[in-house]
This record gives C-alpha cells, sequence and structure tokens, in this order.
C-alpha cells in the first residue's frame, strides 16, 4: 500500500511559479477574477510563500511553496460533518466534492490555509472551457476544494499498471507542479517505499516539516536551504 | 451581503442560464460528425514549441476530445474536436529538460483566448479604435497583394518596413528569405528588454554575436550581476534546470551563488549572498574583482586573452580600481570586494553572468566587457560550468536591420524614401517603446499597415489589414534557441490540433504572397509550405545516432540535438565594432533627469508578463507575483526607509513623475531595494489588450527616457531618473494574495505582512 | 427559488466536462460558460431530481441493439470499442455507422435515412442512458471492470434484447457499492469520487 508525500528542497526552489500555473492548469481551478481576488477568494491550491529578513542592505528572501500537506493527523477531518474531507489508506487527504455541503469548518481548522471555498460556479469565458481537464471534476458553489496530489494522475496510473500487470516505479506519478518546476524543486512519490526519491529526500538532514509542533503529522518535507559553511 | 441572499442570487443567475436546456429535446444541442477519428477519454502526447518568448523549449502536448462551439449553415452546434489540454516540458529536450516556466503552462491560454482574432479583419474605424469588419482570405490577400505589386511596379520595393520580435527559427527565415526576394529591408528586431548590448560585447571579446549559454549545472559558484536568469532573462528554464543541478544535483557537491543588483529580483532572492551596488556601477566591481584576483595572484591577467585587452588599464593592472575606488563607485566595501574576488576565483568552476538593468545603462556595453573579462581570467569560456555559445546553423542569421527608432524616424520623415507598406509580426513596439520616439505617431503616418497578430493590441489596433496567425498549437512551429543549451539544438513540432478558426500559418501565407505577386520573387522562394521548408532544412542536418534521418526524428521528439557539420555552422562575426582594437574604459553612467529634481532611479523590470506581450492570459494576471504576492495589479517598489521619510506605506498611491510624464500607482514597500531606487514591473497598463488586461494598471514605460546605449543604440531602459510622492491613501487598486485569505469589504491593507512573514 | 437551490442537480448532463448548455451558442468565442450549475429551472425539476425521477431519454433514431446484436455482433467489438482502450464507452458516431452500413442492408429506409444524414454532417444526437449527475462527481473508468470479466449486461441491462438502450439497471451508488463488497474491491470514496 503506497503511502503518497512529496518534498520540496527550498535550496532549489526559485520562486518561479511555474508549479501554481501548472496547478491550476491541471486542476481545472477557476479565475476568479480582481474583484473576488481582493476579497481573498482566488483558489491558489499551491502557492509560493515568501519570507523577508532584516533590512536593507542586509536582507534576506526565502520562498516556500505550501500546499495541503496530506496531514496523518489532519485537522481538517475531524471538523468535517459529512466525511467530505477524510483520510485515504494511501495517506491522501480526501475531499469528496459531493458529500461537502460547505460548513467550510475544515478551511477554520487547517493551519496551512490550503482549503478553499467555491464561492461561484465555475464559469470561463468561452472557449477557454476547452483547456479543461476531463479527468478533474468542476467544483460546484459551496464545496470546498484544495490539493489532491493529483489525485486523477495517481488513479489513472494504478489503473494503467494494473491493466499492463506491471508495478508504479517511482517516478511514474509526478504532480502536475513536481513535472513543471523547471529546477526540480518539487518531488512527488511513495513514503512508503525506502528507495524512492522522495523517502531519501525524507531522510535528509536539512529536512522539516511545517508546524510540526502542532502535531498534524503532514506528509511534505522541507528541505531548508543549505547554509554555506 | 450575506451569505443567504448571496445564494439566492446565484440560484437566479444561474436559472436563466439553464432554462433553455435539460434535456428537453427540442433545445438538444445539435452535434456535426467529427472530421477526425477519436477515441473518447484517452490522452495521446504530441511534441511542441513553446513561443512565448526566444528560448524555444521543447513542449510534450497532452490532446484529449472536447466538445467545440461552432456554427455550421447558421446552425449552432457542438463537434467533438482533439484539443491540447495541458503543456508540460518535453522530458529529454536538451533545453527545459522536462521543465516549464509560468508562461509556458499558461500560452495553452492563448490557444483558447476568448478574444483571439478568428478571421481576416478589415479596418472600418479609425486607426488605434479597434474597430473592424470580417472579410475573407481571398479578399484580405489580394489587398495586401495590390500594396505589395503597387510598390514592385513603381520600383520601390525598399519601401516595407517589418517589425519582429527576437528569436530565431525558420518560421524567422522564411520572413526573412521573402523580404529579401522581394527587395525590401530586412526586418527590425525590438524586444524593450533586448540584449543587443551583451551579444555586442560577446562579439568582441569572444567573435560571437550572440546570447550565451551556461552551463550552471557543472558550475561551482555563480556570480551573477543584475541577469534574472531564473525568472525571464536569457533562456530561464535551462538556466533553472542546470541551477537545479548545480545546487542539490550532485552528491556532496553543492554550488554556490551571488547576485549583484540595486533591487532584488525573483532570482537574486535565491542568492547566499545578495549584494547591492549603486546602479550603473556593475562594471567597477567586475574589475575590482578582477584586479583583485590578480593582485592576490590567483589567476595571471594574460589569461584574459582577447576580453581582458579590451579593457582600458587590463594590461597594467587595473590601477584604477582598487578596492578604495569600488568602494566609492559601488558602496561595496573592501573586505566584500577581497572575500568574493576570492571565492570567484578558488571555487572552480565558476561562471560570471550578466544581463537586465547593469546593461540598460549609457555604459552598459562597458558593464557586459568587463564581466566578459572576467569569465575569460578565470577561464570559464568554453569549459565545463563556464560560459558557451550555442552553435547556430547558418540559416538562423538573420539579416542585419535598422533600430525601430530609425524607423520611426523614417516614418515620421515621410517623403519618398519612408517605408509605404508596414508589416507586423507578434511585436508590441508601441506599448514596449519610449514615448519620445513617438512610435504610435510614425506608424499612423505609415500608408499601409499589415498585422499578423492574433490578438487587437495597442500596435496591432493601428492596422489596416489583420491576417491572423494560427496559434501554435494549431500550426507548425519551430525554434533554433540563439542559447541555453551547449549542443547545437533546433525544436519543431506539427499542429497538435486543428485550426479553430479562420486563421492561417503566416509563413504559409508569405509564401503564398510570393508566389501570386505580379513580379515574382527573385529568386522564386523554393517551398510550397512552411512544413516543407522545414522538412528541407532538417534533412540537411545529420541524424542522430540510431535514428532514421534528422527530419523523421525531430518530428517524433520535437527536438533535433548533435554536432552541426562545419558547413553548416554560422562563422564566427567578425568583430563589427567601432572601438575594433580600442580598449574601452569606465564611464559613469549619463542618467535622464537632474539628480535635484528626480532623485530617485527608476528601474522598470521583465515581470511575469515578461514586456506585457503575456499579460492577457488570465492565469498570469491572477498569479500572485514571486515578490509581492501582487495579484491583477501595478505598483511600485520603494525602500523601506525612503517610504518611511515619504510618509508612504503599503497600498498608498504614489506619483512618479521622469522628464517624460507622470503616472500614479500603488507603493509597496520593500526591504529589498535600494534606498534611491524605485521599480516597477512591466507589463500591465496595456489601453488595449483583451478583456484581462485593458485598462489594467500602469505602463512604466510611459516614463522612459530615449536614453541610449551610444555603441549599439539600445535603449538603455535602466537610465531614467524621477521623482516620486505620495499622492493618497489606497485605493482598493493593489490586490495581495499575501494574507488575503480573509474577506475584506474595502481595500486590502494588509499591512504587517512586510518583514513578518506570512500568515493566514 | 431558494429551495430550488438545496440538493444541487444539473440538468441531464453528465460525465466529463459537462457541455454548455444549449442556450444562444455564439458563433465567435467570449461568451461566459455557466459551465457546471447547480440550480434548478424549476421546482419541478428539482423535486424530480431528489427523488432520482429520470424521465426515459427521447432518442433521435430507434436504433436497434437487438438487430445488431443477434447478428454475432459483440458490444465492444466495433461500436463501443473505446470502453476497451480507455474510460469512456462512448455512443458512437454516425461515421461508426457507416463503416458497415455504407455496404450493408442499404435499401433498408433507416439506413437510408442514416445516409442521408451522415452527409449532411450533422450528427445523430444521441441522449446519454446511463450517466451520473454532474454533481455527483464519479469517475467510471470501464477498463478494470471489463478486466474483472464484468458482463455488460450487469450494468447495462438486456441491451441485447431492446432496440434504443433503456435503462433498466439503476445505477445507485448501493449498485455499485454492493457488487464491490462482494468482490473485495475498493469501496473508498477515492476510488470513484475526486
Amino acid at each position: 500500500m503506497p503511502k503518497w508525500g512529496m518534498a520540496v528542497d527550498l535550496d532549489t526552489c526559485t520562486g518561479c511559479g511555474a508549479c501554481v500555473t501548472a496547478c491550476h492548469a491541471e486542476n481545472n481551478i477557476s479565475t476568479v477574477g480582481p474583484e473576488q481576488a481582493a476579497r481573498g477568494r482566488a483558489k491558489h491550491w499551491l502557492r509560493v510563500e515568501r519570507y523577508w529578513e532584516g533590512e536593507f542592505p542586509d536582507v534576506r528572501l526565502k520562498f516556500r511553496p505550501v500546499m495541503c500537506q496530506q496531514c496523518d493527523a489532519a485537522p481538517c477531518e475531524p471538523v468535517c460533518p459529512t466525511y467530505a474531507s477524510h483520510h485515504t489508506e494511501e495517506g491522501l487527504n480526501a475531499q469528496v466534492y459531493n458529500r461537502c455541503i460547505g460548513t467550510r469548518y475544515c478551511a477554520n481548522a487547517c493551519p496551512y490555509n490550503t482549503r478553499f471555498f467555491d464561492f461561484f460556479n465555475p464559469a470561463w469565458d468561452k472557449p477557454l472551457q476547452l483547456q479543461l481537464n476531463p479527468d478533474v471534476s468542476l467544483r460546484e458553489v459551496g464545496v470546498m476544494e484544495k490539493c489532491t496530489f493529483c489525485v486523477q494522475r495517481i488513479k489513472a496510473t494504478q489503473i494503467q499498471a494494473a491493466a499492463e500487470s506491471r508495478e508504479i516505479k517511482d517516478g511514474d506519478i509526478q504532480t502536475a507542479c513536481a513535472q513543471s518546476c523547471p529546477s526540480k524543486a518539487l518531488v512527488f512519490g511513495d513514503l512508503s517505499d525506502p528507495e524512492s526519491h522522495v523517502s531519501r529526500l525524507a531522510r535528509s538532514g536539512r529536512g522539516s516539516k511545517l508546524l510540526e509542533d502542532l502535531g498534524t503529522f503532514p506528509n511534505v518535507n522541507y528541505l531548508n536551504r543549505q547554509v554555506e559553511a | 451581503m450575506d451569505r443567504r441572499t448571496f445564494i439566492k442570487l446565484t440560484a437566479v443567475t444561474g436559472t436563466t442560464a439553464t432554462l433553455a436546456s435539460c434535456g428537453s429535446p427540442e433545445n438538444q444541442l445539435i452535434r456535426f460528425i467529427p472530421a477526425e477519428d477519436i477515441t473518447p477519454g484517452v490522452a495521446t502526447w504530441k511534441p511542441g514549441v513553446c513561443v512565448m518568448c526566444s528560448a524555444g523549449c521543447g513542449l510534450t502536448v497532452r490532446v484529449m476530445d472536447a466538445d467545440a462551439d461552432v456554427v455550421r449553415d447558421g446552425k449552432a452546434g457542438v463537434v467533438r474536436i482533439m484539443a491540447a489540454k495541458k503543456l508540460e516540458g518535453a522530458p529529454a529536450h536538451p533545453l527545459n529538460q522536462g521543465g516549464l516556466c509560468v508562461r509556458g503552462q499558461a500560452a495553452i491560454q492563448v490557444t483558447y483566448h476568448p478574444d483571439r482574432i478568428t478571421q481576416p479583419l478589415k479596418r472600418s474605424g479609425n486607426r488605434g479604435e479597434g474597430r473592424y469588419e470580417a472579410i475573407t482570405w481571398d479578399a484580405a490577400l489580394t489587398e495586401l497583394l495590390g500594396q505589395l505589386d503597387k510598390l514592385a511596379a513603381a520600383g520601390n520595393t525598399k519601401a516595407v518596413a517589418t517589425v519582429v520580435r527576437s528569436g530565431f527559427s525558420q518560421r524567422r527565415a522564411i520572413i526573412d528569405e521573402f523580404l529579401k526576394r522581394f527587395g525590401a529591408p530586412g526586418p527590425v528586431v525590438y524586444d524593450l528588454f533586448g540584449d543587443d548590448v551583451l551579444r555586442r560585447a560577446n562579439a568582441m571579446s569572444f567573435g560571437r554575436e550572440q546570447l550565451p549559454t551556461f552551463d550552471i549545472g557543472n558550475s561551482r559558484h555563480v556570480l551573477s550581476f543584475g541577469a534574472d536568469f531564473l525568472g525571464t532573462w536569457n533562456s530561464p528554464v535551462a538556466q533553472s534546470a542546470g541551477y537545479g543541478r548545480m545546487r542539490q544535483g550532485r552528491p556532496g557537491l553543492r554550488g554556490s551563488f551571488v547576485q549583484v543588483e540595486a533591487r532584488m529580483s525573483q532570482t537574486g532572492a535565491n542568492a547566499d549572498e545578495w549584494v547591492p551596488v549603486t546602479p550603473g556601477t556593475e562594471g567597477v566591481l567586475a574589475l575590482g574583482l578582477a584586479r583583485a584576483i590578480i593582485t592576490a595572484n590567483l589567476r595571471p591577467a594574460a589569461a584574459a586573452g582577447r576580453a581582458g585587452a579590451l579593457i582600458d588599464g587590463w594590461a597594467s593592472g587595473l590601477g584604477s580600481y582598487t578596492p578604495e575606488e569600488v568602494q566609492k563607485a559601488t558602496g561595496v566595501s573592501p573586505q566584500r570586494l577581497e572575500r568574493l574576488a576570492r571565492q570567484f576565483a578558488e571555487s572552480t568552476p565558476s561562471v560570471a553572468i550578466v544581463g537586465g538593468p547593469p546593461l540598460a545603462h549609457t555604459n552598459g556595453l562597458f558593464t557586459a566587457l568587463a564581466v566578459n573579462a572576467l569569465n575569460a581570467l578565470v577561464g570559464s569560456v568554453g569549459q565545463p560550468g563556464g560560459l558557451h555559445f550555442t552553435p547556430q546553423p547558418i540559416a538562423a542569421r538573420p539579416l542585419a536591420s535598422s533600430s525601430l527608432q530609425a524607423l520611426s524616424v523614417q516614418l515620421l520623415a515621410g517623403g519618398a524614401g519612408a517605408p509605404q507598406v508596414l508589416l507586423l509580426d507578434g511585436a508590441n513596439p508601441i506599448f514596449t517603446a519610449p514615448r519620445a520616439w513617438k512610435v504610435r505617431d510614425a506608424f499612423d503616418k505609415a500608408p499601409f499597415i499589415v498585422s499578423f497578430g492574433s490578438f487587437l493590441d495597442e500596435t496591432s489596433a493601428m492596422a489596416d489589414l489583420i491576417l491572423p496567425d494560427h496559434s501554435f498549437l494549431e500550426s507548425w512551429v519551430d525554434a533554433v534557441p540563439e542559447s541555453g543549451s551547449v549542443q547545437a539544438t533546433a525544436s519543431v513540432a506539427g499542429p497538435v490540433m486543428r485550426p479553430l478558426y479562420e486563421t492561417r500559418s503566416t509563413p504559409d501565407v508569405l509564401l503564398e504572397v510570393g508566389r501570386r505577386l505580379a513580379k515574382p520573387l527573385s529568386p522564386a522562394l523554393p517551398w510550397q509550405t512552411y512544413d516543407a521548408m522545414l522538412a528541407a532544412s532538417f534533412a540537411a542536418l545529420p541524424a542522430p545516432a540510431g535514428g532514421t534521418d534528422a527530419w523523421t526524428d525531430a518530428q517524433t521528439k520535437g527536438v533535433w540535438t548533435g554536432t552541426l557539420p562545419a558547413s553548416l555552422t554560422a562563422p564566427a562575426a567578425a568583430v563589427a565594432s567601432d572601438r575594433a582594437g580600442t580598449a574601452v574604459a569606465y564611464a559613469p553612467a549619463q542618467f535622464d533627469g537632474d539628480a535635484g529634481q528626480f532623485p530617485m532611479h527608476f528601474l522598470p523590470y521583465p515581470s511575469i508578463f515578461y514586456d506585457g506581450s503575456a499579460a492577457h492570459l488570465p492565469w498570469l494576471q491572477e498569479l500572485p507575483d514571486p515578490l509581492t504576492s501582487a495579484m491583477w495589479s501595478s505598483w511600485v517598489e520603494i525602500n523601506t526607509a525612503t517610504a518611511g521619510r515619504l510618509g508612504i506605506a503599503l497600498g498608498d498611491i504614489v506619483t512618479i513623475t521622469s522628464s517624460q510624464g507622470t503616472l500614479q500607482a500603488a507603493a509597496i514597500v520593500s526591504p529589498g531595494i535600494a534606498p534611491d531606487v524605485v521599480a516597477m514591473p512591466v507589463g500591465q497598463g496595456h489601453q488595449l489588450f483583451t478583456r484581462y488586461a485593458s485598462g489594467r494598471g500602469q505602463n512604466p514605460v510611459e516614463l522612459i527616457a530615449p536614453v541610449t546605449e551610444p555603441s549599439t543604440g539600445a535603449l538603455a531602459w535602466a537610465a531614467t531618473r524621477v521623482s516620486i510622492v505620495k499622492a493618497g491613501p489606497p485605493d482598493g487598486r493593489l490586490v495581495l494574495f499575501a494574507g488575503g485569505m480573509r474577506e475584506h469589504e474595502e481595500t486590502p491593507d494588509r499591512g504587517g505582512t512586510w518583514g513578518r512573514g506570512e500568515t493566514g | 427559488m431558494w429551495l430550488a437551490v438545496i440538493g444541487s442537480v444539473g440538468c441531464g448532463y453528465v460525465g466529463y466536462p459537462t457541455p454548455p448548455p444549449a442556450t444562444a451558442l455564439p458563433a465567435v468565442p467570449g461568451q461566459s460558460t455557466g459551465l457546471f450549475t447547480t440550480a434548478h429551472a424549476s421546482f419541478g425539476e428539482a423535486a424530480t431530481h431528489f427523488f432520482d425521477r429520470r424521465a426515459e431519454p427521447v432518442q433521435p433514431f430507434d436504433f436497434p441493439h437487438v438487430t445488431h446484436v443477434q447478428k454475432g455482433i459483440k458490444c465492444t467489438e466495433y461500436c463501443h470499442s473505446n470502453v476497451t482502450t480507455g474510460p469512456v464507452a462512448g455512443i458512437p458516431g454516425l461515421s461508426t455507422c457507416m463503416v458497415c452500413h455504407q455496404a450493408i442492408a442499404t435499401e433498408k429506409p433507416r439506413i437510408q435515412q442514416i445516409t442521408a444524414q451522415s452527409k449532411t454532417g450533422v450528427d445523430m444526437a444521441w441522449k446519454r442512458v446511463f450517466d451520473f449527475y454532474p454533481e455527483s462527481h464519479v469517475k467510471f473508468n470501464h477498463a478494470p471492470h471489463i478486466r474483472k470479466n464484468v458482463e455488460c449486461a450487469t450494468c447495462h441491462g438486456n441491451i441485447a434484447e431492446q432496440t434504443v438502450a433503456k435503462r433498466n439497471v439503476e445505477l445507485t451508488m448501493g449498485y455499485c457499492v454492493n457488487c464491490h463488497n462482494e468482490n473485495k474491491a475498493p469501496v473508498d470514496c477515492l476510488t470513484c469520487h475526486y
């Protein structure tokens, strides 16, 4: 049984944002427009955060891509009244849109702010809708959405591998963000396979987790920037 | 409004949208028979070439079925088509190696853009109004032929001017050949953030008039002077791929990176050490480092060869670049200088990069030559981890042509020698050229303007005739990258889907026009179609190992890469410099505007929209800017202390004034910019550029003074001084994503997120 | 109006990106698509959906499955072959019919009817019978089921005896889950709903 996880190498991430756009393209995330974006309703399942340190001229800036951490002890799961947010055996925090009734308690509970509410039914100026990914649901008004670790790609690869009677190798499944990253800072894979790339990165001395002290047990490992000796 | 009312309203509007449908047979959609064999739900992957910038990265395009709206014989219906769904970087492409940048990912929205021009148009309003009526291709081509035939008959074929964007490709070669054989001058290449100064410097230092390629993946240390090489400069994805490898791709070995610039760019944020310097003095720092290396006997001066000889004072030890002199000019302390010099000389292989603002000064050529000399000094030229030049096939050498400024002067002068027909292919100089060049007025004087672009923008709205090109996914497309790979590379791909509209591939249009001219082209263009031309040029390339032939192989993979035979390699450029043989000395950068009236340096920098050419893509508009998290907005970056002194806080409206004009924008207070510099991203402020970018934000180009670098005539876009003053409180125009997780009724004054990191 | 919002049902379109409603379609691009709306046209429609009462779809043409099955043509042989290579079975277009019927049974009036229509370029506007409400977000992939040798008739009923397909088997979630439980197939939500 695989356990899906990701690693983000902050030493390699350049902050370019390609991952964010790739996620929008892959997951049919509708563009909300400037007025709604001003109200905080833009749905960036994956965002790049920036942290400034110091003052000019001794100033530093660090980038950090943040997505749903698919926590083992996800605070968004116990608060969902309809089991729309729950944990799967493969380690994903599932968001089942048809169960969701939009209480938004999960977003309230999530310490990483990675859950987004659909304030509107999706609309695209024609013919932008031709770009939509048929493997990903269109979310209607009133449901929560978030990063799924590209579950559609996981499922498609699993079905394909079963059809061809073969095992899934490390690297067969790539999330859209990891695939697009020009410097290959994002890595997705099976944490239960000790030899997978993501597992090896998880064992790195530079690794840490976000808000670890909250006890959420996230499954995304962040490898800190290496400091020069 | 509360949620209940809100949802009620949604129900009402949603209802009206669906009233007419929902299964009743009378209102069932008409479905037309598809033109192709389609397996629903199964994706195929086809090669592609990204055209969003001149890098020429390779794509692999996911193609699946989709239902497209069509109208046939007056009946509206749907038809199943094979449609591109997602763009990914081609894994085996030597440039991007599977990665793809923001613009490449967003590029698919070009094909499906709601405001794309779908058929030939003839102007029906005034120039610039954007009013057009649809015409047929026959009528459109007849009109174009009429204009060209008229010129040929009058023996005035020179009176055709063409404006294109930079980037080598076979597509560009067809345009060049058409113009040459017609008797017209070569195209004017205009890019606001073009790198002509660097090309000239490379020609002088290394005999290659070409953008450099950096083998960053094998470097031990990268020293970059102002180049946003991980964001927008040169070949960003190739450079990022190398950067990833340099940092963590080699077990036990991590490369280091120093960035020198006055404003922290997205690239600079990743540096191990960030070194701010006074604008226009980057070359002084480079030579200060060189002197320190030579003085410490880390490298002999003679190692720099020709590149060093071009620097005045090199042979005599660079006496005027002592640490104290360097500190006076740049602000970099002697201790730091010494340390940086040691690091650069000892962490080999090391490489220096220069690009962007340092070259956009009047002394930009000197700066580029200085950094070239630094590279030559440490022996990085042509070595692993160092600076290279992508071998170029001869066909990629563009025709020499005049500058945009000269074209503008010609058009404004009018008279017998002025261009009569103006062809526009993809450039938007009315948006990106300094106002003082009066490009709009100049274009207005051209009797006949034709645009091949897919969108109405400030420049194409001046056209009398629009002959829209296919989008790159609907036609053959190719690129001959000028940089980004150590080996010769040519990208090529066929259409991944059928054209959605009544558009035609521009090279095919030119080939047809060439055949139908009253006076034939001399000599005639030998190719019937663009893809026939591609087949012919690829056939001349050596087949890759194990492959059948170069053309078949290239079509499957989307790229040809290998060693060019000598017969096909462009010869090293002759050193065409007005200072050939003369050593270049440092001259302080000249700025427009006196320091008293205009105390701040103005830095317009390439944004995620690059130079504004990608501002029409909604994904990019909504993407939070890497440095500020701003979406759908323009802004001005001001140093924290300066803002405090001027009473400016986050979101406040400020007025910026240069000798050219004035504009107002929202302020963002930033610690990552020098106190006497203000910066503004280029890309917003379009008057006309589709529904997503029209009338949005401000265009900093309006403030740029027409200062040029003397040798090349290139625009010194970082040489303008401005004044800045607070105009008013925030008015809601600035939209930030950071801290925007809560709903706010009024203007987002997120306040306090700077310097404290981000919370929800 | 208020109540129409509860229970959110689309208007009968199913499956992959819901095609836009048949309002005045733009000849040129630019109109917004209310691509997925949860509102109903009327309270009656909302009630129909809530009680899962589906009107039998009216097909434009009474295609006889029985005739073709009796000729020995298997479901996935010519017409629904997509299901062996991909997730979607699909309803064949007129081009598929004409592969055989350009030569076979050309004297029959119905064949002449479809031959004439195929020349107009307008495809047969089949109504989908086996579908799910869009807001159920069901991702059904035929391939694993075919691989497990689930008979077509298990879910699609006795089509072999029907003309146009009738929804004799109610494809409720319970139906799927029961079979999955009996056959030790996965029943976690993400198997089908994502």
